[in-house]
């Protein structure tokens, strides 16, 4: 009986010694791993502050006026390009274009046609 | 001496620790052993319980942390990667583009004992290296120095093609340097820095301490395209007067922020030492120059607030006031009673100089300085400019400063105060940090007169001296001022100062200008003036109708502001553009 239970407990103690012993290993081997992505981390934050300054470089409003001259036929927006909804005139009736709604009929809800554009 | 009755049946069986009474038979032990045997027996016992009390608090504190009751172990091991330290926080503007930041730099460095061949390391160093010279050089590489620099503060693509070269005995030794990727766009704002990363000049001066106790950028007021498009039309306006420089600025009146502050010449922030003294001298804050008939807003407001005149009243400009051996004439004068409105659209010193001194010396000492014009402006920069004011402050200098002569303040106090006339009677100190929600601001106007004001100035850009601010879509308000230098004591006929504020748009201002070139020459093709409503005048327009759409200001339609505008036309000034009754007959 206690030559069994001795054997017993030596059993245990040692899957216990070998558990820990695996375990510290595999807690070793996460910690050196994060360490690396903490490493590439910090690499990456300094790539991407080098990036941020090289961005806002590339962008100096100088270098863009340039280019765009180049490349892009536009020009600053003008006042004058900008009109309120309400000033845009409604679309004259067009027979090509096919359907238009009866002008002598008001529209649910709306005017018609004939009188909005009178009003314009 | 002992008596052994019968053999012991537990021969293990501590002593005194079984309280039952033994049956059998017994050792008794008698006069010196049993006092030894009664000690050591104490002492056991002693021991016994201490090492009970170890183990039971170990028992303990192992059930403790096998139940996990710690508070002070989070449940999950949380790691979390600290913001990049690079000893200085960045600088960005206010939608967040950099403006200063501090890049690693490698700096390279040779053991010249280890470079084989120093003639053919040289060559190809000077290759990617432009900066250096190749026998300058060699004779470093040659020296048989262990420790000697080649070239400080690379850029990465230098650092990468040095590598690539494959020399022995070169190092690199990292180095942190302060950064302006926009250039000398905004140098006289953020400043610039010394070799230790410590703040000379502009923001990072003033706030040296906030950027390198810190990670979280610091974000200005200002909008670089605003900063942008003033700089280039200043610029224009500059090489248009042949003037020596200029200043122009944008100031949000809803919050206090200033959008964009330009003082030209500018200079490279990288390269501060390179520059000369004028070009470091930021003019918006550090200078201080005596404004001109802007100063009339102010007279006019004080007027209209203390009931001294109204808009229908006015002061007879046929003949130059002479106090003692001042004379103040008009420039064009018209030679005869003038209304309010226009003493301001023609710019009349005589009737801006009698308002002054209906108001008083005393009132007008008490308003300017509501304003912030007596005092340095409340502003982050530490270059910043303590106004020239008369002391003491005679009638005479009340005269001068109701057309803004004999008081000099800096164009971020004069663009402060105009602000406050305009924006409903509420000084607010401007600012160079972004703030949304707005600065603190105290009322010294009403806002009745407030409105007034904007009217006025609406008036002087349609048909006074502002005609050449006035915008297509907006409702641009402002008011030209031209004021001569003063140079080793007196008045220089040939230098002046040309400056205009503008305000859009005019029926609930958003956004004030303020443009001054200094020292604009006559020009051939303009007349042969040089003054506020040509030099300065044209530039606000060209800001205000670039600023209008990118800041999503909606224009209005050409029969609306018309419309708007024909209501404007005073009653005392409807004579000249629509007939009827003039005052000025009166």
């Amino acid at each position: 009986m206690s030559r069994l239970s001795f054997v017993l407990l030596l059993l245990i103690a040692l899957i216990a010694a070998i558990g820990v012993f695996v375990l510290k290993h595999e807690v070793q081997k996460l910690e050196s791993e994060l360490a690396n992505v903490h490493r590439s981390i910090v690499n990456d934050q300094e790539a991407l502050h080098v990036l941020k300054a090289e961005w806002s470089h590339l962008n100096q409003p100088e270098r863009l006026k340039d280019l765009a001259s180049r490349y892009l036929s536009l020009a600053p927006l003008a006042a004058s390009q900008i009109v309120r909804f309400e000033a845009l005139p409604f679309r004259a009736a067009d027979p090509a274009v096919g359907i238009l709604p009866d002008s002598s009929q008001p529209l649910p809800g709306g005017p018609t046609l004939a009188s909005a554009g009178a009003e314009q | 001496m002992i008596r052994r009755s019968a053999p012991l049946s537990r021969p293990c069986h501590p002593c005194g620790l079984d309280l039952r009474p033994t049956r059998g038979p017994v050792i008794e032990l008698e006069g010196r052993a049993k006092h030894a045997l009664e000690t050591g027996r104490t002492r056991l016992v002693a021991a016994g319980l201490g090492f009970a009390l170890a183990f039971f608090i170990l028992a303990w504190r192992l059930v403790d942390l096998g139940m996990g009751g710690t508070a002070a172990e989070p449940g999950i091991a949380e790691t979390t990667t600290a913001p990049l330290a690079t000893g200085r926080a960045d600088i960005v503007d206010r939608n967040g583009v950099v403006l200063a930041t501090t890049l690693p730099t490698a700096s390279l460095y040779a053991d010249s004992r280890l470079v084989p061949d120093p003639v053919a390391a040289a060559k190809a160093l000077a290759a990617v290296l432009p900066d250096s010279s190749e026998a300058q050089l060699a004779e470093r590489l040659a020296s048989g120095k262990a420790f000697i620099w080649l070239e400080r503060q690379l850029s990465p693509r230098e650092q990468y093609d040095v590598n690539r070269l494959g020399i022995p005995g070169l190092s690199f030794q990292r180095e942190m340097t302060r950064v302006y990727p926009q250039g000398d766009l905004t140098a006289h704002i953020v400043g610039f820095t010394n070799v230790d990363n410590r703040g000379l000049a502009g923001m990072e001066q003033a706030f040296d301490e906030r950027l390198r106790g810190s990670t979280d950028p610091l974000a200005l007021s200002i909008d670089l395209r605003v900063q942008d498009l003033v700089a280039v039309e200043v610029a224009k306006g500059i090489a248009d007067f042949d003037a020596i420089g200029g200043v122009g600025m944008v100031l949000d009146l809803q919050t206090g922020e200033l959008l964009a502050s330009v003082s030209l010449p500018t200079y490279d922030p990288l390269k501060p030492a390179a520059a000369s003294d004028e070009a470091r001298f930021n003019r918006a804050t550090l200078g201080s120059y005596e404004m001109g008939s802007t100063f009339k807003i102010f007279t006019t407001a004080m007027a209209l607030e203390e009931h001294v005149v109204n808009l229908t009243s006015g002061y007879d400009a046929t003949h130059p006031i002479k106090v003692g051996r001042f004379t103040i004439e008009d420039f064009k004068g018209k030679h005869r009673w003038l209304s309010v409105p226009e003493i301001i659209i023609y710019s009349s010193n005589i009737g801006a100089a009698q308002m002054g001194r209906d108001v008083g010396t005393e009132r007008q000492q008490r308003y300017l300085t509501a304003l912030g014009l007596t005092h340095k402006a409340d502003i982050e920069l530490l270059e910043n400019a303590a106004p020239q004011v008369p002391s003491p402050w005679r009638d005479i200098n009340t005269l001068t400063i109701s057309f803004g002569h004999g008081i000099a303040v800096s164009p971020l106090q004069m663009i402060t105060a105009v602000g406050a006339t305009i924006n409903g009677g509420i000084f607010r100190a401007s600012t160079l940090l972004k703030n949304e929600n707005g600065t603190p601001g105290v009322r010294i106007l009403s806002e009745d007169t407030s409105a007034d004001i904007r009217w006025l100035l609406r008036l002087n850009a349609l048909v006074g001296s502002g005609k050449r601010a006035d915008v297509a879509g907006y409702l641009v308000g402002g008011k030209t001022g031209t004021a001569e230098k003063l140079t080793k004591g007196h008045y220089a006929k040939d230098k002046r100062v040309a400056s205009f504020v503008g305000a859009f748009p005019m029926d609930n201002p958003r956004y004030l200008v303020l443009v001054m070139i200094d020292e604009p020459k006559p020009q051939a093709e303009t007349g042969a003036w040089a003054t506020g409503s040509v030099v300065a005048a044209p530039v606000t327009g060209r800001i205000i109708a670039r600023l209008g759409p990118l800041l999503g200001i909606a224009p209005i339609a050409p029969e609306i502001a018309s419309e708007s505008d024909e209501a404007l036309i005073p009653v005392v000034a409807k004579a000249k553009w629509g007939g009827g009754r003039t005052l000025a007959s009166n």
